[in-house]
């Protein structure tokens, strides 16, 4: 009995063994290879945000760049915004991160600090990669300690988007200078004379607030920590329940409730702040038209705006970062590439691009007279790039501002919880 | 109409209530459905209608949402996503039915050294976290260079890694007979053949529902696929519906509402074809003496 039972359990293990390993061979059967062969064509990897609008033109984009340099082949990979931090994280940890990224600057600093971030000067001083040409100071964007962390495709700035036919109906028209209290008025102007509400409630974006700081001489972020006291942002946050009660602003629930599409596009509000090249999507959502307005000022002159910018930034471990420039140099520099792009990611950052591509559409017209008239009247300022745990932070402006405007916490408690949020979002990152 | 046919007043009594606990149930019906319906009648509407409307169905139906489905997304046909999916849930059901049924018999038929141990600890991997192994066992499949394959999603399922289900399976086991071992046994079968032989066929019912729930599991994966594949040719439907709607664009909620009514129809047919089975094994292991 016994020798048999050894003899059973053995031959299990084979079956079962075999079994495996033919698993395993189907399974690798089912994806080929990446990564780069040496002495033929060089594959680099570059991942980035977006949808299928976006993914077509970045197709079309490395499908020329494929053509003008036959040696690298260029493989992409793209999710929505957050899933695509997620996975990017998981990927840096794991270290294989892609070669080349789609960035923005509330990351700049937390992945520069891990040194996951590429510095690219060694690539400008070899003369594969040009600073030359950009706008408004954009190639200084992603310096950081001497170190150059990534190159601009395109600029947006904050701005204040408006519902044009209720504006005209209360007879409010907003000018250059305009001031906080002049645009309060004519806020409840507006929900006095059309019973709309003026605006859909600003508290909750993080980058109104910085304006409003800016114009202070302060800022929402400091280089290594917050640059406001609670009292600041509890007597901020107080006023703007007021404003929600008196219905100003709109109500809180129904903003919530039309999520994902914008409160002015449903017509809830007849004005809110979000990115200028946010502004595509009120077109093509709402049944108003829409357009931009300027943003109210402290002293009638300083608006407190800065170019913000997608940029594209390599990866640290790369083993290619000669190619990883000429990517890069490629994508911000050709006109072509510009053209195919057009405002996607924003007014395109260097002067052969932003040459190149003739707006033709209403929306990228306005956005880009908007962006043409913010520079030339000089209220334009440089920007810290943020700390490490910004990202954090930024979510939980958003979260606890909102759960305040539903009734869930008084002002006082949301922002004690938003400073000790704060507080363990530095630490965690530092 | 029973109703009126209906001579006495008990037996009318009797219909008004239960005509009266239809009606309440068919309400309940409609509220739990009104989701499902929302979705239907959104898959009709043009995409600006869609976000911010409670209207049940469209004012002006339009079939745009699924002509759109045939351009395919970010140059990629739908059909390569389906095909992605499908051999993932397939694969999936494959290896969970075999390697978690070959350890439950272990644990139900086998004596060995450290058995409940080894049956404590298992179970313990329940209470573990995704998100705690989600950077080490990326890493180790990175160093054995199977990012961007099949492989990571899985080869755990071919090793038994899903407790849950070697755990439903352990305890349908326990309850079969050991007479019914013993008989083999007596007749020359090995463990292998009693596994196959025996056990297998009375366990279908548990097998069953192990290969519904791996299905539904793998085909609605997000977090999976989306760490370990990194070419769009590769994604399976759960990422191919992300592609629809991004924060910086203009999203296209009436494409991506249309597909996700698509990628329904396998798990529906799945399930449809396989709970017979269930309900039929349930109805036999009932009967046996």
């Amino acid at each position: 009995m016994r020798t048999t039972r050894h003899v059973e359990r053995r031959t299990f293990l084979k079956a079962a063994g075999a079994s495996l390993a033919t698993v395993g061979l189907t399974a690798a059967g089912c994806g080929g290879g990446s990564g780069s062969s040496g002495g033929g064509p060089v594959t680099i990897r570059y991942a980035w945000w977006g949808a299928d609008d976006r993914a077509k033109k970045i197709n079309e984009s490395i499908a020329l760049f494929e053509k003008k340099h036959p040696k690298i082949k260029v493989k992409t990979d793209f999710q929505p915004y957050v899933d695509f931090w997620k996975k990017f994280n998981t990927q840096a940890a794991g270290g294989n991160p892609p070669d080349v990224i789609q960035n923005a600057v509330t990351f700049l600093r937390k992945y520069a600090a891990r040194n996951v971030l590429l510095d690219l000067n060694p690539q400008v001083q070899a003369g594969n990669l040009s600073t030359d040409n950009f706008r408004a100071g954009l190639e200084k964007f992603a310096e950081i300690d001497g170190k150059l962390l990534g190159l601009p495709v395109g600029s947006n700035s904050m701005s204040y988007i408006i519902d044009e036919k209720v504006y005209e109906k209360a007879g409010v028209t907003p000018e250059f200078g305009w001031t906080w209290d002049e645009w309060y008025a004519g806020l409840q102007k507006i929900k006095s004379r059309t019973g709309v509400p003026g605006d859909s409630g600003p508290h909750s974006i993080m980058y109104y607030y910085d304006l409003k700081l800016r114009q202070q001489g302060k800022a929402f972020f400091t280089e290594d920590g917050l640059g406001f006291q609670e009292s600041d942002l509890e007597a901020e946050w107080t006023e703007a329940m007021k404003r929600i009660r008196s219905g100003v602003y709109s109500d809180a629930k129904k903003v919530e409730q039309i999520k994902p599409k914008a409160a002015t596009a449903g017509g809830l509000s007849a004005g809110e702040f979000t990115w200028d090249n946010f502004t595509v999507r009120y077109a093509a959502e709402g049944k108003s038209s829409y357009g931009i307005a300027p943003i109210p000022t402290t002293d009638g002159k300083k608006t407190g705006q800065y170019l913000g910018s997608l940029m594209l930034s390599g990866t640290a471990r790369t083993k290619h970062p000669e190619e990883v420039a000429t990517f890069i140099n490629f994508m911000v520099h050709d006109p072509e590439v510009g053209r195919i792009m057009g405002y996607d990611r924003g007014v395109l950052s260097t002067t052969e691009q932003f040459e190149a591509f003739e707006p033709t559409d209403k929306v990228s017209k306005q956005i880009s007279e908007y962006e043409t008239k913010i520079a030339e009247t000089g209220v334009l300022e440089p920007i810290t790039p943020h700390p490490a745990g910004a990202d954090v932070i930024e979510a939980a402006f958003l979260r606890l501002a909102t759960e305040m405007s539903l009734d869930k916490a008084s002002p006082g408690e949301a922002v004690d919880k938003f400073f000790t949020e704060a507080k363990t979002a530095f630490t965690a990152n530092a | 109409m029973t109703l009126t046919l209906d001579p006495t007043s008990s037996n009318r009594r009797r219909h008004a209530g239960s005509l009266g606990w239809h009606l309440g149930a068919l309400a309940v019906l409609a509220v739990v459905l009104y989701p499902v319906v929302w979705v239907l009648g959104g898959s009709f509407k043009p995409g600006n209608e869609i976000i911010g409307s409670l209207d049940l169905l469209p004012t002006d139906p339009i079939v745009a949402n699924y002509t759109r489905l045939t351009e395919g997304i970010a140059g990629i046909p739908i059909s390569t996503f389906f095909v992605n999916s499908t051999i993932l849930a397939v694969g999936s059901v494959g290896g969970v039915v075999i390697s978690c049924s070959l350890a439950a018999y272990a644990f139900t038929r086998i004596r060995f050294a450290g058995r409940n141990l080894l049956f404590t600890l298992m179970i313990g991997t329940l209470l573990l976290p995704y998100h705690v192994l989600m950077i080490p066992q990326y890493v180790l499949f990175q160093k054995l260079e199977l990012i961007n394959t099949m492989v990571p999603l899985l080869l755990g399922k071919y090793l038994a890694v899903d407790a849950f289900f070697v755990f439903l399976m352990v305890q349908f086991m326990r309850a079969l007979p050991k007479e019914l071992d013993e008989a083999a046994r007596l007749d020359g079968c090995g463990h292998l053949r009693i596994y196959w032989s025996i056990v297998l066929p009375l366990c279908r019912p548990a097998l069953i529902t192990s290969a519904i729930f791996t299905f539904i599991n793998a085909w609605n994966d997000f977090m999976g696929p989306l760490l370990y594949l990194n070419e769009p040719e590769k994604y399976t439907v759960s990422l191919g519906l992300k592609m629809f709607v991004d924060q910086d664009a203009v999203a296209d909620y009436g494409g991506m509402i249309a597909m996700s009514l698509v990628a329904l129809l396998p798990v529906l047919a799945f399930f449809l074809a396989f709970q017979r089975y269930l309900i039929d094994g349930m109805a036999t292991s009932g009967l046996k003496g």
